[in-house]
């Protein structure tokens, strides 16, 4: 566990905030499980700017619930307290099949250009890697209205044989949930999904958005980060937004937030180590005084 | 076909014999999700009876599918996942399965699976859905068809109906005739129970019906087959209000599995499941009262519940 002093904010916290402004105010949304960031973003949302936000839990289906602390398993009865009422498997996936769920999240292993999704397989002919699986991703990928997507693994690594490993590739070995356009071209509507796919990609790297043909388009960086270094770390050649701006980064009382809902830093699991060492300074920082 | 519906006055039972309505080849819905309230003690039971060759069905899970693959149990898993979220990772047991060919990937997801759940519960041969479309599911489910509505003109996905041989559920609180309440999220426990052939129940206590109906009858007794009192019978999952989810337990597990299908098996299965020839075996292995103390003191307050997950 890393806390960060003062008003310095960490990159989990940057990124739950980056998270939360991607959420309108009104609408109803839904975190799944095993997605710490999202859970808080949603939480930091509803506390903030969307308080009338529908936020209803993954994996126990609560409505506004108060978690007293996040708990690294998300059908937990932690998640769940004072909820204001409860909806079940089925009515959650039926409003979301009805156009009632405005905004939805999810990650994969693997993200291409369109915003397709691999939780299931690596490997495309031979399986090298059985990953968990995408719960309701593929189902909600459709029917949500829009999608927010994110990784906090978007860095590419080693994968100890002198090859890299991106996440985001030039194609998915598996569409676990499908993003702007099929790897043939093919559009979503030409597919006949009715939601309007992603329109953001929050990384730890920097932050797109998707372009008129669909495509995931360079917008912010963060204040350690380069249109360069995204691009090493990228698969597939992308357009960018001139000018790339720095993102957003939260205020303080949204650091103390986050931390008072996360008082056991669950959220820094979703990140590798060396980014649990980076932290900013807030748009309210105040330089500490030095001798 | 349709399935039974069971009207036995006393359906109360051991968990050996519950575990006998499971027959090798079966398709298996097991209730809970993640870390709760998974039958646990029930999969045991059935490991130590050794029925194999099992398809599974669900939504979100975790320990209970990994403990049956590590066991050489399931031939096929449509489940739509198998973790441990951001606790401990992948299921290690579960990839192995996967990886080796052993189990069959039938991976499904959330919508489609209750869907087909449902098309069971209402005697259709299928629902349709307008997601699955552009995704690789549609590959691995060559039974799924399309359609083009003759209402609206678009493509609609067709799912079969699935009705799961046996639905394996713990609850709460269960009464002689089968009803039982669930406290909390009943997951897609109700669905499973409506679209079975048959409801295989462990519960932590059985009580009178006149108390049941007080409670809340979740799932009515006509659909459950048998019902077998295990206190504790969840664990090392969660089955609140009377047990947290053992971290430390589940910690001990996942570095078991992980360490390899030989490790697995010394150090997990022969300690926990073949060497406990019953479920007191089993308390007394994982720690006794001490533990099942810890286990009950998340009541004590925040402090006190955010110590479990340490």
């Amino acid at each position: 566990m890393t806390e960060p002093r003062g008003n310095r904010c960490s990159l989990g916290e940057a990124l739950i905030y980056r998270i939360a402004r991607t959420i309108e105010d009104g609408i109803l949304a839904f975190h799944g499980f095993g997605s710490p960031l999202v859970q808080l973003a949603l939480h930091v949302a509803k506390r903030t700017h969307a308080p009338n936000l529908v936020l209803v839990a993954g994996a126990t289906y609560a409505v506004n619930p108060m978690p007293p602390f996040l708990a690294p398993t998300s059908n937990d009865w932690v998640m769940d307290r004072d909820a204001e009422c409860q909806l079940d498997i089925e009515e959650l996936f039926d409003l979301a099949a009805a156009g009632r769920l405005e905004r939805m999240f999810l990650s994969g292993l693997q993200i291409d250009r369109w915003g397709n999704l691999n939780t299931t397989r690596l490997g495309v002919d031979a399986l090298k890697l059985k990953l968990p699986g995408g719960g309701g991703g593929c189902n909600l990928a459709c029917d949500a209205r829009h999608l927010t997507l994110w990784t906090a693994a978007h860095r590419a690594v080693s994968d100890g044989r002198g090859a890299r490993r991106f996440r985001l590739v030039e194609r998915c070995d598996f569409i676990t949930s499908s993003g702007h356009r099929a790897a043939d071209g093919r559009t979503r509507k030409g597919m006949g999904l009715v939601g309007n796919g992603p329109d953001w990609l929050i990384t730890e790297l920097g932050v797109f958005d998707f372009d008129a043909a669909g495509h995931a388009r360079l917008r912010e960086v963060f204040p350690d980060t380069d249109t360069e270094l995204v691009r090493a770390n990228t698969a597939f050649e992308f357009p960018i937004s001139e000018p790339v701006a720095t993102t957003p980064l939260p205020p303080a009382a949204v650091c103390e937030l986050i931390r008072s809902l996360d008082p056991l830093r669950i959220h820094e699991r979703e990140l590798r180590t060396e980014d649990r060492l980076r932290s900013f300074s807030g748009p309210d920082f105040r330089p500490e005084r030095h001798a | 076909m349709n399935a039974a519906v069971y009207t036995q006055a006393d359906k109360r039972t051991d968990l050996e014999t519950l575990i006998g309505h499971i027959r090798p080849g079966d398709c298996l819905a097991i209730g809970g999700g993640l870390s709760s309230r998974e039958p646990m003690a029930a999969l045991r039971a059935l490991i130590r009876a050794g029925t194999g060759d099992l398809e599974l069905i669900g939504s979100a899970h975790g320990i209970d599918v990994d403990l049956l693959c590590g066991a050489g149990l399931v031939a096929a898993s449509a489940e739509s996942y198998v973790g441990f979220e951001q606790d401990f990772g992948m299921a290690p047991n579960y990839r192995r399965a996967c990886e080796s060919g052993t189990v069959a990937i039938r991976d499904s997801c959330c919508y489609t699976l209750v869907q087909q759940l449902r098309a069971a519960i209402a005697g259709l041969p299928f629902l349709p859905i307008r997601s699955v479309k552009g995704s690789g599911f549609l590959d691995l489910h060559p039974e799924f068809k399309t359609l083009e509505c003759p209402y609206t003109g678009e493509e609609l996905v067709l799912v079969p109906a699935l009705r799961p041989d046996v639905a394996i559920l713990h609850a709460h609180y269960g009464d002689a005739h089968g009803n039982l309440h669930i406290a909390g999220p009943p997951v897609a426990d109700r669905l499973f129970a409506r679209a079975a052939r048959k409801v295989i129940a462990t519960v932590e206590q059985i009580v009178s019906t006149e108390e049941l109906q007080r409670l809340g009858v979740t799932v009515p007794y006509f659909y459950v087959t048998a019902v077998a009192e295990v206190a504790y019978g969840a664990h090392p999952t969660a089955c609140y209000p009377f047990y947290g989810y053992d971290r430390p337990h589940t910690a001990h597990y996942h570095a078991c599995a992980s360490a390899g299908a030989d490790r697995f098996e010394a150090e997990y299965l022969q300690r926990f499941v073949y060497g406990c020839p019953d479920h007191a075996a089993y308390l007394e292995a994982i720690g006794g009262s001490a533990t099942l103390e810890r286990l009950a003191s998340w009541k004590d307050g925040p402090d006190a519940w955010m110590k479990l997950y340490d």
